[in-house]
């Protein structure tokens, strides 16, 4: 196997905030605790779990828009962090990101022209006349009439505002796009469209992408690979579908029974299961999960499982699975 | 305070069939747009018993909310109107009813929830006064009185730690437990009609499910009849009875909901699974619905989603009525070409 395109080792971020009143306390949030993954070339890695789990805070710590505190990013052997500002912008030409509300994201008293001409002008792919030919072309490549380009957001629908989003993600050709929640605000009908957009995206330009979402469902449907996080941590990690057809680590499986399908002979387990993501604040010991899992045991509490390889392609944060118990718990997934 | 919860929630079911607690016949509901007058809700009937839950269902602006604040007398004043049509609410006339009346039922006999708790209650007020709020206004008891109860709801709804948190702040909760709040407030003087729009769209996936199996929970002990609002079929599937389909206003697919995923009948119906991306398969290729809604200015005569619809035939210029379908009469879609 060819060199991963991204490859993130150890990436750790702590935000720290002045809260409370009329005395306030600075508080450390531990947005991203060590977290690794890999994303080859063409390949759909989705991120998944619940608010506040620092899904989000991947993405911009990758393309060095915030800071992290330690961790390596590289990207076709660049090191992001350290990389200076004249290699910073070559590496993001190649890296782009497309969020979940691109009203938010696009000027509004910008026309889509612009909008999308901008990025390709600065970076001198295209001068002149040939920047409007370079904007048509990408237009046409989402799905937008020629006509888009003369007009504003506002003019535009939810899913065709995502489409300029897009649009602009891809004006400068890059390798890997991060997608942060990019179909979460739209109805069904145009969130199967988009999906269908971005997947013929991937297969006809070989792009690479990082699909972060809180949606099962659309994760199986576009990722190749899926990562579960859990209060900054990466707590189970595999391909797709074996991940959702057999999941490993406690919380994983309680997002998929959580997560409702449409048939009620199978409806989902609303279980009463008590209790609630704690605050990322003030996150548990050990293991992050153990007030919530159903199969907490002593040493779970005191110390956080590694992110250990369990069977081939699959890795899992939790006791249940170490070297040392895995005889008891059995249901480490046959690799196929 | 256990046993206070334990009284709250004393109530036998009756058995046998009884009377609907929520009616609606013939509902047509108009919204203002640059002076002209729009139909955004067009001729929508169903009915809502103890213990029921009916799900309306639809993309945005299928007119489902609308249908929702027609019922609950909210409909901005101006800007919204119910045209024709009559809604009664354990036997009153919600369309006849003065602005005074209306407000007398709304909090007693109608309780509603919405999608995002935080903009619903007060950010000044503590929790407990704002659902002791509705027991002081509508059952004239005393602060005091209303506190305990206070108490005993938020033990119901199951919040942690309840007599602590009386006096706290909406913003000192997390959104699951905010919501509760919400349902706490909801069902404080005992409502027949609990109407719940998109109440666990803001939530995540593990917290939806704890709200949804509380609201079913509830449902039972209190005899509620349940109008939900959703846009998402998973949610119709885990706790719905009946399901009814909405696109451009118009009701286009109704059916218990056993009935429903057996057979989605309506083309639209068919393209809203077919687009649903799905955790428990592996996907065949997803089928997006062309197109998007149509604006109300630009709504097709007759059948609304024939601009859309794959099946469009000549007699679609007219629009069908809600057929029943030969195999299952409880079932009904308004389709010429698949219910003829």
């Amino acid at each position: 196997m060819n060199a991963p395109l991204l490859e993130v080792r150890g990436l750790t971020k702590t935000f720290k905030e002045r809260r409370g009143w009329p005395i306030p306390t600075t508080v450390a949030v531990r947005a991203l605790d060590r977290v690794s993954f890999d994303v080859g070339r063409g390949e759909a890695l989705g991120i998944v779990g619940e608010s506040g789990c620092g899904k989000s805070t991947v993405a911009r710590a990758c393309l060095r828009l915030i800071t992290a505190d330690a961790g390596s990013v590289r990207f076709d052997g660049v090191d992001v962090a350290a990389a200076s500002a004249g290699a910073l912008r070559a590496v993001r030409r190649r890296l782009q990101i497309v969020f979940q509300d691109p009203a938010s994201a696009l000027d509004p008293r910008q026309r889509i022209a612009d909008a999308l001409g901008e990025s390709i002008r600065v970076h001198g792919i295209a001068r002149g006349s040939d920047v409007t030919t370079a904007v048509l072309r990408l237009l046409d490549e989402v799905g937008l009439p020629p006509s888009a380009a003369r007009r504003y957001p506002h003019e535009f629908s939810g899913g065709q505002r995502q489409r300029i989003g897009i649009a602009r993600a891809l004006a400068l050709g890059p390798d890997l796009v991060f997608a942060d929640e990019p179909v979460s605000a739209l109805d069904v009908s145009v969130q199967a469209q988009i999906l269908v957009l971005l997947d013929e995206l991937r297969h006809r330009r070989e792009l690479a992408f990082v699909f972060i979402s809180h949606d099962l469902g659309v994760v199986r449907h576009f990722c190749q690979r899926v990562a579960v996080m859990y209060l900054g941590r990466i707590v189970e990690e595999g391909p797709v579908p074996a991940i959702f057809e057999e999941p490993l680590h406690p919380y994983t499986r309680l997002l998929k029974s959580s997560s409702p399908i449409p048939d009620p002979e199978q409806a989902v387990a609303l279980g009463l299961q008590e209790g609630e993501p704690p605050s990322p604040v003030d996150p548990p010991s050990g293991c992050h999960f153990h007030p919530r899992c159903p199969f907490v045991m002593e040493r779970c509490k005191a110390s956080a499982p590694a992110l250990e390889e369990v069977a081939p392609g699959r890795r899992v944060a939790c006791y249940l699975f170490d070297e040392t118990s895995r005889n008891g718990a059995g249901a480490v997934a046959s690799p196929q | 305070m256990s046993s206070a919860a334990a009284a709250l929630t004393d109530r036998s079911p009756e058995p046998g069939a009884e009377a609907p607690s929520l009616v609606v016949e013939r509902l047509t509901t108009s919204i203002r747009i640059d002076r002209q007058w729009f139909d955004a809700v067009r001729d929508v009937s169903f009915e809502v018993h103890p213990r029921e839950t009916l799900a309306l269902v639809g993309e945005s602006g299928c007119g489902k909310s609308l249908t929702a604040l027609s019922v609950m007398g909210l409909l901005p004043e101006g800007v919204g109107r119910i045209s024709s049509g009559r809604i009664m609410v354990d036997g009153t006339d919600m369309t006849a009813a003065s602005t005074a009346e209306a407000q007398a039922m709304r909090g007693d006999r109608i309780g509603m929830i919405f999608q995002e708790p935080m903009t619903s209650l007060n950010p000044v007020l503590q929790v407990g006064f704002q659902i002791a709020e509705s027991l002081v206004e509508h059952r004239g008891m005393s602060r005091r009185e209303a506190r305990q109860r206070a108490l005993a709801l938020m033990e119901l709804v199951r919040i942690p730690a309840a007599a602590q948190r009386l006096d706290a702040y909406a913003h000192q909760f997390s959104g699951g437990m905010r919501q509760r709040v919400m349902i706490a407030i909801a069902l404080a003087c005992s409502p027949k009609v609990l109407i719940a729009d998109e109440p666990t769209t803001a939530l995540d996936v593990t917290i939806q499910a704890q709200v949804l199996a509380l609201l079913a929970d509830l449902q039972r002990r209190e005899g509620l009849a349940v109008l939900l609002i959703t846009h998402n079929l998973g949610v119709v599937a885990a706790v719905a009875d009946r399901v009814i389909v909405m696109y451009g206003g118009d009701v286009v697919e109704s059916a218990p909901v056993k009935e429903f995923f057996a057979r989605p009948t309506h083309p639209y119906s068919e393209a809203l699974l077919a687009a649903m991306p799905r955790v428990d398969r592996s996907a065949d290729a997803l089928a997006p619905i062309p197109g998007q809604v149509p604006t109300l200015a630009d709504l097709p005569a007759g059948c609304r989603f024939q601009s859309r619809c794959a099946l469009r035939i000549a007699k679609c210029a007219e629009l069908p009525p809600l057929i029943p379908l030969a195999a299952a009469p409880a079932h009904g879609v308004r389709c010429w070409v698949r219910a003829p």
